[in-house]
């Protein structure tokens, strides 16, 4: 890519580089390259005409947002007014947006130029990107190799250089997992933070949208844009704005950073030797290693896939087949439908108690362990995944493919802000680190994620 | 033989927007999908808005009413209940866990109170759905199997409304907007509930109808099934539902999506300082303060207007003689122009006037009615509504000086009938009718012509 964002924002500004210009390198990139990759499903038409606006706004010398000219990219369980949010599933196939989400509205206010729609695993259901019905999404960082999901598109449009940044969502990983598998930069915000109206539901209490960029200050600037109080949107957090820019460089010396044995038992060594790598180099800046004690962390994936498959079941049951066309259950792939059932099953009356109810206790357990964690350092560091991806086209069992999320959900569960960075690689897959963060904790995760990016 | 009976009653909140978005609530008015958004449709990715604070007040409002306890500083979570069908945008119907239980009316204790949505309109015989009505607030307020007849039923369900009618916080329920489900059990039987009931004469007929089935199938021997039937309107039978429509598992979960609300005391005690007095209190308190009949109290109380309206007279005026008034004339009156209490255009103080007449026989109570109407089609002084219908005595002083004025203008008819022309006296007696417009008795005035012609007046005997 050349650069980072903000310098290619600076370079904007002065006219170095035209918005139409870059939003053109972009589409060119894509019409190349994406009939292999796979990251997009739908392009804007509109995209150049737009870039070519602001270019015309920024000749006669008006102010402009702070996004101006950026490509970026959309998960396409996002609506975005006039294009499709599939959700890459038949089931929305010719769904198209009446709307604007939250997000989007704040992206257009800073001049952020939307390219299209991104590939993801069906209604944000799977971890390896294969789940679409619009077929699976290469990782550019590793061809041949899953981009890991359910943001697949997103994490694979950033690493291909197809757009800036991207947004995606995380549930139970979603961003973290398919940005550590693309070697690219990914953040999931503190629950609350980030409006969710005009985000397709996958599990209501844990659904989050955030950043993937290719570099940690590209992730934070998205994040100043998108996060904030949403006036009338209930479940969100007391906050009118995040800054975490100002604060990004200022290293890790003095704090105190967590580490755990939990998380080596659950991850494949090869894994654990590049974290441990980054965990050296975060001691070498002068943060002090403290290490802390996880008992349950692994209770945390049966709870989770309960807790997500009884929401995900009640948030489906609007696609009746009555106005989109299909109904679910008539057209969806098989992780959706297992999930869908599932969702049916333990949501029974007589079965609240033994399932449902009790993976909300593990939850607050798992809350309850983090939190207290956090208590005693400025952030956890760790794996995201963690074992390597696995080939495309490779059948693996859906035990398998969930323990891909075993690192990932306890952040979602406990409502706290994670981040990725690469940290590495084996074999040549790009390895990421897992930063985790106290609850709007996400200027210190980004500032320890900017650290690493950082050194040498 | 031993009769149960029991209510799950639905009815609209009066606020001016929906539940959870902020489109109105006057989805009658409108063409089809009109007051329709993002939330209230169910889009992909829509999200509520908070629960509508004034629906809540309202609701709190209404238990406080019915001697409800109201459920302050506890989580009271917003569930989805699960079911299909094609007027529920998404798939579920929000309904609040209780906002307030045990209360108690007509001698029926009600369970719990719950906040709920509307559902949209769905016509089966076009296919078609308006979503308008998806969101519109609703109450639900769940009674004990309490009542022993369907006249029990009957009068608690008329009971019922009034209280809620008098908050001013629900629909009218002649608007179509209050539905019921109705438990009944007999005695060995099992509990049949009947769905589909909108209106308190239909909730009588059903109830009616299935005590006779009932009592039917256990003179034949045979036992009562538990099971859940429908209630058609239009033949005024129940019939069984089909068993995919008794969706027994709603899979009830909070819904993620809303905080839970959380009612503080404070403002439970602001709604009780502000809510008007519920009409049974009030009724017993007429008649201690008024010294009128139970029954005549029970009429007036029966609207909150009519009793505000009889309260505000009653200040100057013979109680006894108001709620008679009230009771009869105000209330034929009314009804025959098709109005409310509400709807009235004239002020206490006027009415007031009108009743002050009649209690000092100024006026005749058959005159006050014609006031009454008057003042009622066109609201106004009704000193000048009596003036302007003629109907005070003209008074003796001005009766004398219309004679004289008419015998000065017409000597050559005073000539003729002292000349013996009978009829002249007539034709003078007319004059002076019509002078005073009509407010004189003719006898009357004939004889004061014949004593007056008689006797010439000092003033013109004078040579």
């Amino acid at each position: 890519m050349g650069g980072g964002t903000l310098e290619k924002l600076d370079s904007i500004r002065r006219g170095e580089l035209s918005a139409a210009e870059n939003v053109r390198r972009s589409l060119e990139l894509i019409q190349r390259l994406d009939g292999k990759i796979r990251a997009f499903i739908e392009l804007n038409p509109n995209a150049l005409a737009e870039a070519e606006a602001l270019d015309r706004r920024m000749e006669r010398g008006e102010r402009v947002g702070r996004l101006a000219g950026l490509a970026i990219g959309i998960k396409s369980n996002i609506n975005v007014l006039g294009l499709r949010a599939t959700c890459a599933s038949r089931t929305l196939e010719s769904y198209v947006s009446t709307y604007d989400a939250e997000v989007i509205r704040r992206i257009r206010r800073e001049d952020g130029i939307i390219i299209g729609m991104t590939n993801m695993d069906e209604f944000a259901c799977g971890s390896s990107g294969e789940t679409s019905a619009f077929g699976p999404t290469d990782n550019p960082a590793a061809p041949g190799y899953i981009p890991g999901g359910s943001s697949s598109g997103s994490a694979a449009a950033v690493a291909a250089g197809f757009c800036d940044i991207a947004l995606g969502s995380d549930t139970g990983g979603s961003i973290r997992n398919p940005a550590s598998h693309c070697g690219v930069v990914g953040l999931k915000p503190t629950y609350g933070l980030v409006p969710r109206q005009g985000l397709i539901d996958l599990g209501m209490s844990l659904d989050q949208i955030g950043p993937l960029a290719g570099d940690v200050a590209g992730a934070a600037l998205m994040l100043e844009v998108i996060a904030g109080k949403h006036a009338g949107e209930c479940v969100m957090l007391d906050v009118d704005r995040v800054s975490c820019l100002d604060t990004l460089g200022d290293g890790v010396k003095g704090m105190r950073i967590g580490v755990s044995r939990k998380f080596a038992e659950l991850t494949d060594p090869a894994i654990v030797g590049v974290i441990d790598r980054a965990v050296e180099k975060l001691r070498d800046l002068g943060a002090e290693i403290v290490e802390v004690d996880l008992p349950n962390l692994e209770h945390g994936l049966p709870a989770y896939y309960l807790i997500v498959s009884v929401e995900f079941f009640s948030a489906t049951r609007k696609f009746d087949g009555r106005k989109y066309g299909r109904k679910i259950e008539d057209v969806c792939g098989e992780e959706v439908l297992r999930r869908i059932i599932r969702g049916r099953y333990i949501s029974q009356k007589e079965y609240r108690g033994k399932y449902y109810q009790r993976a909300l206790q593990v939850r607050t357990l798992i809350r309850r362990e983090l939190l207290a964690a956090l208590e005693k350092v400025d952030v956890l560091v760790g794996p995201t995944v963690p074992k390597l991806p696995h080939r495309l086209g490779e059948r693996i069992s859906v035990a398998e493919m969930y323990a891909y999320d075993y690192l990932t959900v306890p952040a979602n569960l406990a409502g706290i802000c994670a981040g990725v960075v690469r940290a590495g690689e084996v074999n040549g897959i790009p390895v990421g680190i897992q930063v985790q963060g106290k609850v709007l904790g996400e200027r210190e995760v980004l500032r320890t994620m900017r650290a690493l990016e950082a050194a040498p | 033989m031993m009769v149960k009976i029991g209510f799950e009653v639905h009815l609209q909140l009066a606020t001016g927007r929906k539940m959870y978005c902020n489109c109105p609530t006057n989805y009658q008015d409108v063409p089809p999908n009109t007051n329709v958004c993002p939330i209230c449709t169910g889009m992909p990715g829509a999200k509520p808005l908070p629960p509508n604070e004034r629906a809540l007040d309202s609701a709190i409002e209404i238990a406080l009413m019915l001697g409800c306890r109201v459920h302050t500083d506890e989580t009271i979570y917003i569930q989805r209940k699960h079911y299909d069908y094609p007027d529920l945008p998404s798939g579920y119907q929000r309904t609040s866990l209780p906002v307030a239980s045990g209360g108690e009316l007509e001698g029926v204790r009600i369970r719990e109170l719950h906040l709920e949505e509307d559902p949209g309109q769905y016509d089966p015989v076009s296919g078609t759905v308006d979503y308008n009505r998806s969101g519109v607030p609703l109450v639900e307020i769940v009674t004990e199997p309490d009542m022993s007849s369907p006249e029990h039923a009957r009068r608690f369900l008329r009971s019922l409304i009034r209280v809620l009618e008098y908050t001013g916080k629900v629909r009218p329920e002649a608007g179509g907007a209050m539905r019921a489900d109705v438990n009944i059990s007999m005695e060995g039987g099992g509990r049949v509930e009947i769905k589909n009931i909108n209106s308190v004469k239909g909730a009588y007929r059903a109830l009616k109808y299935e005590i006779m089935r009932q009592g039917r199938m256990v003179g034949r021997g045979e036992s009562v099934a538990r099971e859940t039937r429908a209630y058609l309107e239009s033949q005024m039978v129940t019939v069984p539902m089909r068993a995919k429509e008794i969706e027994e598992d709603y899979r009830y979960i909070p819904d993620p999506d809303i905080f839970p609300i959380v009612i503080d005391s404070s403002r439970v005690e602001r709604i009780r300082s502000a809510m008007p007095e519920p009409p049974r209190a009030r009724e017993e308190r007429m008649v201690r303060e008024y010294g009128i009949p139970a029954d005549v109290a029970g009429v007036i109380a029966s609207e909150r207007e009519l009793a505000d309206l009889y309260e505000a007279v009653v200040r100057d005026v013979d109680p006894m003689l108001a709620a008679t008034w009230f009771r009869t004339k105000l209330k034929k009156v009314l009804n025959y122009m098709g109005l409310s209490a509400a709807e009235v255009g004239f002020s206490p103080g006027q009415l007031a006037g009108l009743l002050r007449m009649v209690q000092s026989g100024r006026i005749t109570p058959e005159q006050g009615e014609m006031v009454l109407r008057e003042l009622v089609s066109a609201p106004g002084d009704p000193e000048e509504i009596v003036q302007r219908l003629g109907l005070l005595p003209v008074s003796g002083e001005e009766l004398r000086a219309a004679v004289e004025r008419v015998i000065g203008e017409n000597s050559k008819a005073v000539e003729d009938y002292l000349a013996g022309k009978e009829e002249a006296l007539h034709f003078l007696t007319g004059k002076v009718l019509a002078a005073v417009r009509g407010r004189a008795d003719p006898r009357e005035v004939t004889e004061i012509l014949r004593k007056r012609i008689a006797q010439p007046s000092r003033t013109s005997s004078q040579p």
